[in-house]
């Protein structure tokens, strides 16, 4: 009787899977979903970036997007072939803030800066190619520049740092850069990782399950020590790796600035602000977070902590924060459930950013 | 600790784990007194994971309110006994009162003074608001009134009257248990059978699945229309109001099913707090369906109090305004909630005189119409109830008295009904009640809210796993609170 109802239950456990699965592949949107965990290719160096010539639809409540990767693994609707004389070539390196998932190719601040820069450009073209990936951090955009992006032949190298989260990014990625990695050993586990992780990605049930597990044993973990008050980049006084993080994005940004010189490019650096630094509403919510966790949010502290840690580096630093604050009152520059630019955004930074290049003398 | 929260979890494994070890290891007798220990400690440190300093209300309140029951028990003078338990309660409202309610009347006493044109400097204090405070200082104060209505004989065991207050499933949100109810399964032993076992393990896991999957996802639903400042269309606003009245709803029934499930796998009932709220038709029986606790408390204790339906129809009408407007009050000091109270009482109000055609009409049917005729009677009495009850909600979640202004205006005056938000409000709003209500339906057909496991296997297994995958696919796992604690 016992092995009867437990085969009932698994056989109900196993058909709503299916028709939890069909059904989550058929209207579900969202980035667990196959199709647009599909963009992404396992990398031995990076650990993972954009599968070339990769092609998705992405829907939200707040956004409808069609992504297309080109051949050569960015997200762009051209190919990126030996560069034409007059042309010159601006890479820009970054994470999901340069990606743009949420938005048209076209409402890309990278392609609107490329439009912004033709105009009256003379005989020069332009062209800005968007190296973003999200997920990355200094430490993979580095990686990324090495292994694809230095092949663009840029003749100026953007790399975007996100204050939120590069610093802590950098520390976690901080391992890859270490290439006296035993190979042998990392063979294995790596494998039979990428082997799971490819079963998991397959169905969108187990990554939101995944999703779950990863969010319940997080807050495990904060509550079986006693909890850190969250977004340290911008605490009062932060964890000891958020200097360790700032040390390594510099150092990235060296490194990516002395590569791009050998290539005969310049380099600058733009600072990207969280949503928080510009929504008073959102800065309200997530300040009483960080108090009620007995932390003290100060709100431009990242953004300030990137500009030290890199002044010291001889490469111009442009700090998008401004024009964005700028721009307020007035529609939205960040999606509300997302912590991306809108359009609008897209085109506040794209005009400032434009603007920067200029007065550098480009 | 939040029963959403793996404190609670922890809590919860741990303090249950003991509380079915000391049955098997000790004398029946020793093992009751000894659970009860472990309830009394289990609950002293469930209310201290807020605030530990709040504890000496909680031991006050029980100390004070226990000495009294036993004066209560002792004396037979009824004027004597009358003081003493408008000594019991003086203390009980004072604290209630001061903590709750005394910025909220300072800050009104001042506006007041200043539309007068006199300056009044009144001190506002920065006090902080002990949770639960509204819960336990009503159950504390049914049980002296029982006393003293010799409904009950108060106990002597200041142990078990200790567990009676503190016990942790109701204790910070209900429901609000009578000691008739409570203090007998507390005073002997409990045994635990498979069946409670069953029904516990489904409540939390329906509760979990109201409060993680329906109310937090329509959270933002709702606070994307009453947040201050939105200029949302009369079509969006209904939508928002609809997604709040199902939030409440998921979240405090989640709660209340939470508390009873708990409370079962631990061999001990708790009343039934929410039977379709909904699905009602009348005003009367809203209130016999929603927070079903606090509703008797304040029929049985505060309007038969005041006379309940004695002394003619005007005082009827008087006594459940002032019921129904203190009722309001006691969900938190601001206007809105008053007015939310004044609209409850109003609604009661106009439905009287209809209350016997309309009781007649459920038994009999409308005798000038077909049955058909009277199901679409029905039906159209459900549709009104409805959205009386979802304006109800306009007023109780509106951020102030302006803005229940507003939003009416764009419900009645600017409706646009071109303008919904399909995708942002529409469908998230149908893909979290549509499974709650399916339930729901199966659960009015059988009138029993504990059917779902009294199924044939094969249904109710399709319904446990459908509701786990739900809350582990589609729940908000940021672990809000619930937002009866804020009462």
């Amino acid at each position: 009787m016992r092995v009867r109802r437990a085969l009932l239950f698994l056989a109900i456990v196993a058909a709503q899977f299916a028709i939890f699965e069909a059904a989550l592949r058929t209207w579900g949107h969202s980035e667990a979903a196959p199709a647009f965990q599909g963009l992404f290719v396992p990398d031995a160096t990076i650990g993972y970036r954009l599968q070339p010539n990769a092609r998705t639809r992405y829907t939200t409540a707040e956004f409808e997007t069609d992504i297309a990767i080109n051949a050569q693994g960015v997200r762009d609707d051209r190919d990126i072939g030996p560069k034409p004389r007059g042309e010159k070539r601006i890479v820009v390196l970054g994470d999901s803030l340069v990606l743009s998932v949420q938005v048209d190719l076209r409402q890309t601040f990278c392609r609107l800066l490329e439009e912004r820069l033709n105009r009256g450009a003379g005989p020069i073209r332009y062209r800005v190619i968007n190296a973003g990936v999200q997920g990355y951090g200094p430490v993979e955009e580095l990686l990324f520049y090495r292994t694809v992006a230095r092949r663009f032949e840029p003749d100026l190298v953007i790399e975007t740092i996100f204050v939120g989260n590069d610093a802590e990014e950098a520390v976690t990625s901080a391992p890859r850069l270490r290439a006296d990695r035993p190979a042998a050993l990392q063979a294995l586990p790596d494998s039979l990782r990428i082997r799971l992780r490819r079963i998991v990605r397959r169905s969108m049930v187990l990554q939101l399950i995944r999703l779950r597990i990863v969010s319940v044993t997080d807050r495990l973990g904060t509550w079986m020590s006693p909890p850190e008050p969250p977004l340290q980049s911008y605490a009062e006084k932060p964890a000891p790796r958020i200097d360790e993080g700032l040390r390594i994005s510099r150092d990235c940004v060296q490194a990516i600035a002395a590569d791009a010189a050998a290539d005969g490019a310049r380099t600058m650096v733009m600072l990207m602000p969280a949503r928080f630094q510009v929504d008073d509403v959102d800065y309200g919510h997530l300040r009483d977070a960080v108090d009620a966790a007995g932390g003290r949010l100060l709100r431009d502290a990242a953004s300030e902590r990137f500009d030290r840690a890199l002044s010291t580096l001889p490469v111009p630093r442009f700090d998008a924060l401004p024009a964005l604050r700028a721009a307020l009152p007035g529609p939205d520059v960040f999606f509300q459930q997302t912590v991306h630019l809108t359009p609008r955004g897209h085109e506040i930074v794209a005009g400032a950013l434009a603007d920067f290049i200029r007065q550098q003398g480009f | 600790m939040v029963f959403n929260s793996l404190h609670f979890l922890w809590f919860f494994l741990v303090v249950y784990a003991l509380y079915r070890l000391l049955p098997a290891v000790l004398p029946v007798e020793r093992a009751h007194r000894a659970q009860n220990w472990l309830l009394l400690v289990a609950s002293y440190y469930f209310y201290a994971a807020w605030d530990y300093r709040f504890l000496a209300l909680l031991a006050g309140s029980t100390i004070v309110d226990y000495t009294c029951g036993r004066i209560l028990g002792s004396l037979q003078d009824q004027r004597v006994r009358r003081r003493v338990m408008w000594l019991s309660l003086g203390f009980n409202l004072s604290m209630l009162g001061f903590f709750k309610y005394f910025n909220f009347f300072a800050d009104n006493l001042a506006a007041l003074f200043a539309a007068a044109g006199w300056h009044a400097d009144f001190v506002t204090l920065r006090v902080l608001l002990p949770i639960g405070i509204s819960f336990y200082t009503f159950v504390t104060m049914s049980y002296v009134i029982d006393v003293y209505r010799r409904e009950i004989t108060p106990t002597r065991n200041l142990l078990d009257f200790a567990v009676f207050v503190a016990y942790f499933p109701h204790l910070v949100a209900g429901p609000i248990l009578r000691a008739t109810a409570l203090l007998p399964q507390i005073q002997r032993p409990r045994r635990i059978s498979r069946e409670q076992m069953r029904e516990g393990l489904w409540l939390i896991a329906w509760g979990f699945f109201q409060k993680i999957f329906v109310a937090d996802n329509l959270a933002p639903l709702a606070s994307h229309v009453f947040t201050p400042g939105a200029q949302a269309t009369g079509v969006n606003v209904l939508l928002g109001v609809y997604a709040f009245a199902f939030q409440i709803y998921g979240d405090f029934a989640g709660y209340s099913n939470i508390a009873r499930g708990t409370s079962k796998l631990m061999g001990i009932e708790l009343i039934e707090n929410f039977r379709f709220p909904y699905l009602v038709l009348t005003p009367q029986a809203f209130w016999r369906h929603w927070h079903i606790s606090l509703s008797t408390w304040l029929r049985d204790y505060l309007y038969i109090s005041l006379g309940g339906n004695r002394g003619g129809e005007a005082r009827t009408r008087r006594n459940l305004l002032i019921t129904m407007l203190l009722g309001g009050l006691w969900h938190g000091a601001a206007w809105t909630f008053v007015l939310w109270g004044l609209y409850q009482g109003v609604l009661l109000i106009l439905y009287r005189p209809y209350e016997s055609a309309f009781a007649t009409m459920q038994t009999r049917g409308v005798s000038w119409l077909p049955p058909s005729g009277g199901r679409v009677l029905r039906v159209a009495a459900w549709f009104v109830m409805f959205h009386l009850t979802c304006y109800g909600w306009l007023i109780f979640r509106a951020p102030s008295l302006q803005a229940i202004g507003s939003l009416t205006a764009s419900l009645f005056g600017h409706f646009a009904p071109r303008t919904i938000d399909v995708t942002g409000l529409l469908v998230p709003l149908l893909l979290y009640t549509v499974p709650l209500l399916v339930v729901h339906l199966v659960e009015a057909h059988a009138d029993d809210v504990l059917v779902v496991p009294r199924l044939r296997i094969g249904v109710r297994y399709t319904i446990y796993v459908a509701t786990l995958y739900l809350i582990f696919l589609f729940g908000n796992f940021g672990g809000s609170d619930f937002i009866y604690f804020q009462f």
